[in-house]
């Protein structure tokens, strides 16, 4: 038989309303306050850098307005700047490495969840995931010194020689360029995106899994017709979340993209990235002009970045809360 | 828990104190020991070119006099606008001021300091060192008039070597520079169609090829694209024992780039301005230095003509040091020494500084 303990006496002082010590008392207060303070300083940071990049990059907004969006040409010397370039180079880079990386994650992320054998499964992803912690200029050096003669000498050539009837692939092969950065961006993205496809696809309600199992489909077909759309907005949020990482990298790509401003087709060219830009030219930029047009660039390139999150985290969430 | 917690806060606090005391007291020795008006800390920001030697003086000039010097190679451009606002003592530049810098930086004074050069290097598979050319062919070669290698005027310069068809990539440095700073302004002075589409700066809009991060990316690109040529600092190119041109010069010859023909370049300075107010260009020299080399540069310190109590005669001093006994540092580094016209300019100009 279950008993329920009697009821507390009700006398003057329940055991529960026993006088709360000072220092507990200031020390609740104390904790909301610090960690108050500590939130307070990280939305007041964000803003602060929001607001000093526009208001630096106000001289050059000023000055060229919108029309700095679609200008192609990068010239210090006569003073003419515009984004268009680097736009391209980095619109190109980032799209190019999340299609290349994108199908690699979900199929290393369906194998992780669905298909290896369970010993195989942790050890795995720690693997997968250490390959987030290679900081980026020694991927940047690994690209110059090993990857990039690997691609100029062997995988552009037979490239070229299949598909070079393509614009894509015209031109001649080279180290450096537009192939080298995207495959290198390839590999920083794909820690990121696996790790979130990870977690979307362990979220599959096993029941509809087993559903589909029961009723006579296949492994594959169980993935393809329950477990993928299922996951699909959280694959959406974690293409954008490495969108959004591409974008800003700076280090490893401005070391093997070329760093030539220009629109070209071919993926054998070299161009020029905004964040990659910012970071070679900055020192050196005089101040007035050419360095207001550099922080316009950086302008941009915060819009994006900010976009890019809030759409991940809007459609990330968006899934689990479900 | 909590007492643990509390104690360990209370000696962490205790430690941080102490390490602040000791930090400022060594740093009071400093500034408490020299006699009264005289500076201990004079501070420095700019190009990098310049950083190498810079760091061998302050070694030996801080023994002997009583001053510590920091100097941050953050690039020229930066380092212009630091002596702009006054958050360092002198500025370095390789470039000389525009106008407009120049009027922002309200009387500041330019002053060659130290004397390098830049090169031309390449690597092509089959062709070795010591490859001949010249001023406009190079500027064709940058601007992409000439593509490939065994193009009949570069033929032309050097009979009798074999030349493959090789494809030409030419490459340039995309952080700004002195060396892009010496190379435009010797590509623009021997060839007017440089000067009007390229022109000179120490970052400019190059038509085409490749662009690499500093010495070591040009010098990394160099090394792994066959059929690339680059600017790179004389420095550098010789550590690295990369294949180098001779270009040459307004009297006809192919000087190797060396201590000695830089110096030879730099006779050709006679009457060097004293205003301090003006750079001095030494690109192209003319054939009455026969062994001049083509490509070199003076290097700039900015300074204020008039700065807060006692840094002024400091950094008299040691700008009077740097440009005399300081000079002896340089050839190890490829750096010429000033030549003596130069010298005397820059003591008129010091002169200035209060």
């Amino acid at each position: 038989m279950i008993t329920t303990p009697p009821p507390p006496e009700v006398s003057g002082h329940s055991p529960f309303a026993v006088r709360v010590k000072l220092s507990d008392r200031l020390g609740e207060r104390g904790l909301k306050v610090l960690t108050g303070l500590a939130a307070l300083v990280t939305a007041a940071l964000i803003v602060w850098i929001a607001y000093t990049v526009f208001d630096r990059a106000s001289p050059a907004i000023g000055k060229f307005g919108l029309a700095f969006i679609g200008h192609k040409v990068w010239n210090p010397v006569v003073g003419h700047f515009g984004a268009a370039s680097f736009l391209y180079g980095t619109a190109v880079s980032s799209a190019l490495a999340l299609l290349v990386a994108t199908p690699l994650a979900v199929a290393i992320s369906i194998y992780l969840t669905e298909l290896a054998p369970n010993f195989l499964r942790i050890p795995m992803g720690i693997l997968v995931e250490l390959l987030a912690a290679i900081p980026s200029v020694i991927l940047g050096l690994w690209g110059i010194l090993v990857f990039g003669p690997i691609l100029g000498n062997h995988i552009e050539p037979f490239l070229k020689s299949f598909l070079g009837w393509l614009p894509l692939f015209s031109g001649s092969p080279s180290s450096y360029g537009m192939l080298n950065a995207a495959l290198i961006l390839t590999i920083m993205i794909l820690p990121i995106i696996t790790s979130v496809t990870r977690e979307v696809l362990q979220r599959t309600p096993t029941a509809s899994k087993e559903a589909a199992l029961a009723l006579g489909a296949t492994r594959w077909e169980m993935i393809r017709m329950v477990v993928l759309p299922t996951a699909r907005p959280g694959i959406v949020g974690a293409v954008l979340l490495g969108f959004g990482r591409g974008i800003g990298e700076a280090v490893a790509v401005s070391m093997v993209i070329g760093n030539q401003p220009q629109i070209k087709a071919s993926f054998f060219q070299p161009m020029a990235t905004m964040a990659g830009q910012i970071a070679d030219e900055f020192s050196s930029a005089n101040p007035g002009t050419w360095q207001s047009s550099l922080i316009y660039l950086a302008a941009i390139l915060l819009i994006f970045s900010a976009l890019a999150n809030i759409a991940a985290r809007l459609v990330v969430r968006h899934t689990t809360v479900k | 828990m909590k007492r643990q917690f509390l104690v360990g806060l209370l000696l962490s606090a205790v430690a941080a104190v102490g390490v602040s005391a000791c930090g400022s007291s060594s740093s009071g020795t400093t500034s408490g020991g020299s006699s009264g008006g005289s500076v201990a800390n004079l501070s420095g920001a700019g190009s990098t070119l310049v950083s190498p030697l810079v760091s061998q003086w302050v070694t030996p000039y801080q023994q002997k006099n009583h001053v510590v010097i920091t100097y941050g190679a953050v690039g020229s451009g930066t380092g212009i606008q630091s002596i702009t606002s006054r958050i360092v003592s002198f500025g370095a530049s390789d470039a000389p001021l525009t106008s407009s810098q120049a009027t922002a930086c309200k009387s500041c004074l330019e002053i060659p300091w130290a004397l390098a050069a830049t090169d031309v290097a390449y690597n092509v598979k089959g062709v070795s060192s010591g490859l001949h050319f010249t001023g406009p062919v190079l500027a064709d070669i940058w601007m992409g008039k000439i593509t490939s290698w065994n193009d009949p005027q570069i033929q032309k310069l050097n009979p009798g070597v074999k030349l493959p068809d090789t494809k030409i990539v030419p490459v340039h440095r995309t952080d700004g520079s002195g060396d892009t700073y010496a190379f435009t302004s010797y590509l623009s002075k021997v060839s007017p169609q440089f000067s009007s589409s390229v022109g000179v700066a120490t970052s400019v809009n190059w038509p085409g090829g490749i662009g690499g991060k500093g010495n070591s990316g040009v010098g990394g690109v160099l090394q792994s694209t066959n059929g690339a040529i680059a600017y790179i600092a004389i420095a550098y190119v010789l550590d690295n024992k990369f294949d180098y041109a001779l270009v040459q010069n307004a009297a006809g010859k192919f000087p190797t780039p060396s201590v000695k023909s830089i110096a030879a370049a730099a006779a050709s300075v006679t009457s060097p301005p004293t205003t301090g107010t003006s750079g001095i260009s030494l690109v192209d020299p003319p054939a009455s230095e026969p062994n001049a080399y083509p490509i070199s540069t003076f290097t700039y310190v900015l300074v204020p003509t008039s700065n807060k109590s006692g840094v002024g005669p400091a950094l008299k001093k040691f700008i009077g040091w740097a440009i005399t006994d300081g000079q002896k540092y340089g050839p190890d580094l490829d750096f010429a020494p000033l030549p003596s016209a130069v010298v005397s300019a820059d003591q008129q100009v010091l002169q200035k500084i209060k």
